[in-house]
């Protein structure tokens, strides 16, 4: 346990989230189909995620993943704060670092609430079946874009879920470079490279993310 | 020119410390930073009050003594200097300009704006040299080094340990001090025998010391008098996980 282990530990499951907001973006996007087609293949695609053995251990490295983010980042954020017990007066940071670099643990408190509701929203009503009972469509899958669908005409969801949105971005793009730097990737003209990259996939996420219900809204 | 200097007062390390406001009225904008704190004690000592302490040696940028956090900023307000090469004509006439030690708790304030950075001392005791005996200076050809490796090497080299970077994160993460040292050393041919243990034992005292984490906010670049990259400490980063593997 040193400062390492628990960097990488924050680098290396937070990687793996990255890549995970990869596919579920992807599958998000079913829902920008008609409803007719949109319907059968979003349930037939997670009915297939749901039975499938692999990703059954693909889903639990992600619960793991999630727990082992949270708990080093407080472990890291406790040593961190005792390491500065006392705070400058004046102190402009804006000048020499970016506000989400020096907010990682604010953006990350509303991600781990916006992911709390999310899970309950979900996770909880389909796999746990809490809740209203959710349905079957005509080929007798779980009918989860009814939840998805319902969900997002709801006008207070839809805020909740573009929202937060944003502060995701942020939390990304200084994640996603600062992973990698991290794990010891330190070739020079690749950072830069890497800087932009970051910024791309941040936009991506963040807006793909954060347009689908509005769109599914507004639709 | 006239500025009030709100300077951190401290007697001792266990005391309580607080700001005090001193007006001085007759500054002139090509004095540097450090003279007009001269100027202030100049003045405090006929008015047989304490002078502010506060530490510098070179006066030229290369020594790394003088680290004082001037409003909001690690070494003032301009980018990559030390404080002594801050000038009075960076500020408005009429300016508050906020002056306090160095914060960290690794760095614990010994009197005004003068701190402890012995833990910086102890992380250089623990491989921050190579183990060679003395005697005459070697031939300069006898290890001969690319001019790419000894101009990296050279750029590390350059840190001149003021604290700058531990001051301005706000983890007081002494990574980039680490970094700057351990690559310094590692990518030239005569750190190569020590290069594992190095990374392992100064990384070691490092954490020992109290320091926090790196989570790569940049800022240490940003007020580093020499410039040093962050890169340097992904690059510390790769030495360690290949020290665990391999030394």
């Amino acid at each position: 346990m040193n400062l390492f282990f628990r960097r990488s530990i924050i680098a290396g499951t937070g990687l793996f989230l990255c890549i995970f907001m990869i596919v579920h973006l992807s599958a998000n996007c079913i829902l920008l189909l008609p409803e007719e087609i949109a319907r059968g293949m979003y349930n037939a695609y997670s009915t297939t995620l749901r039975e499938n053995p692999i990703i059954k251990i693909v889903a639990y490295l992600l619960y793991l993943s999630i727990l082992l983010h949270v708990i080093y980042a407080i472990l890291v954020t406790f040593r961190n704060r005792s390491a500065k017990p006392d705070k400058y007066a004046i102190n402009k940071t804006e000048d020499n670092s970016s506000w989400a670099s020096q907010n990682m643990g604010l953006l990350g408190i509303l991600l781990l609430l916006f992911l709390i509701v999310h899970l309950a929203n979900f996770w909880a009503r389909i796999k746990l079946g809490m809740g209203a009972s959710v349905g079957l469509d005509a080929a007798g899958n779980v009918d989860v874009y009814e939840v998805t669908s319902s969900l997002f005409h709801n006008g207070f969801y839809v805020l909740f879920y573009s929202l937060l949105m944003i502060p995701l971005g942020f939390h990304l793009n200084h994640g996603l470079k600062s992973a990698f730097k991290t794990l010891g990737f330190y070739h020079r003209k690749g950072l830069k490279v890497l800087a932009r990259v970051s910024v791309i996939y941040a936009s991506i996420l963040s807006v793909g993310f954060g347009i689908i219900p509005l769109i599914v809204y507004f639709k | 020119m006239e500025v009030t200097f709100r300077i951190w007062r401290q007697d001792n390390p266990t005391n309580k410390g607080g700001f005090i406001n001193y007006v001085v009225d007759d500054l002139a904008e090509d004095m540097s930073f450090l003279e007009a704190l001269d100027h202030l004690n100049e003045i405090l000592v006929l008015r047989n009050e304490k002078v502010v302490a506060f530490e510098y040696d070179c006066r030229e940028g290369i020594c790394g003594q003088c680290g004082i956090f001037i409003n909001g900023r690690a070494h003032g307000p301009h980018s990559n200097i030390t404080t002594c090469q801050l000038y009075m004509r960076s500020f408005k006439d009429g300016a508050i300009i906020t002056v306090e030690p160095w914060r960290a708790k690794s760095f614990p304030i010994l009197k005004d704006l003068i701190v402890d950075r012995s833990a910086f001392d102890r992380i250089i005791e623990h491989g921050g040299y190579i183990s060679a005996k003395t005697g005459t200076a070697p031939e300069a050809n006898a290890i001969l080094i690319g001019k790419g490796v000894s101009d990296k090497a050279m750029d590390a080299a350059a840190c001149i340990g003021c604290g700058a970077c531990v001051a301005t994160c706000k983890n007081s993460s002494a990574a980039l001090f680490t970094a700057a040292k351990i690559n310094h050393l590692n990518s030239l041919p005569q750190g190569k025998p020590e290069a594992h243990q190095r990374v392992l034992d100064m990384t070691t005292q490092m954490e020992k010391e109290g320091f926090g984490h790196c989570s790569f906010t940049g800022a240490c670049e940003v007020e580093c008098p020499e410039g040093i990259s962050i890169a340097n400490i992904a690059e510390m980063n790769a030495r360690y996980f290949k020290a665990k593997i391999f030394g």
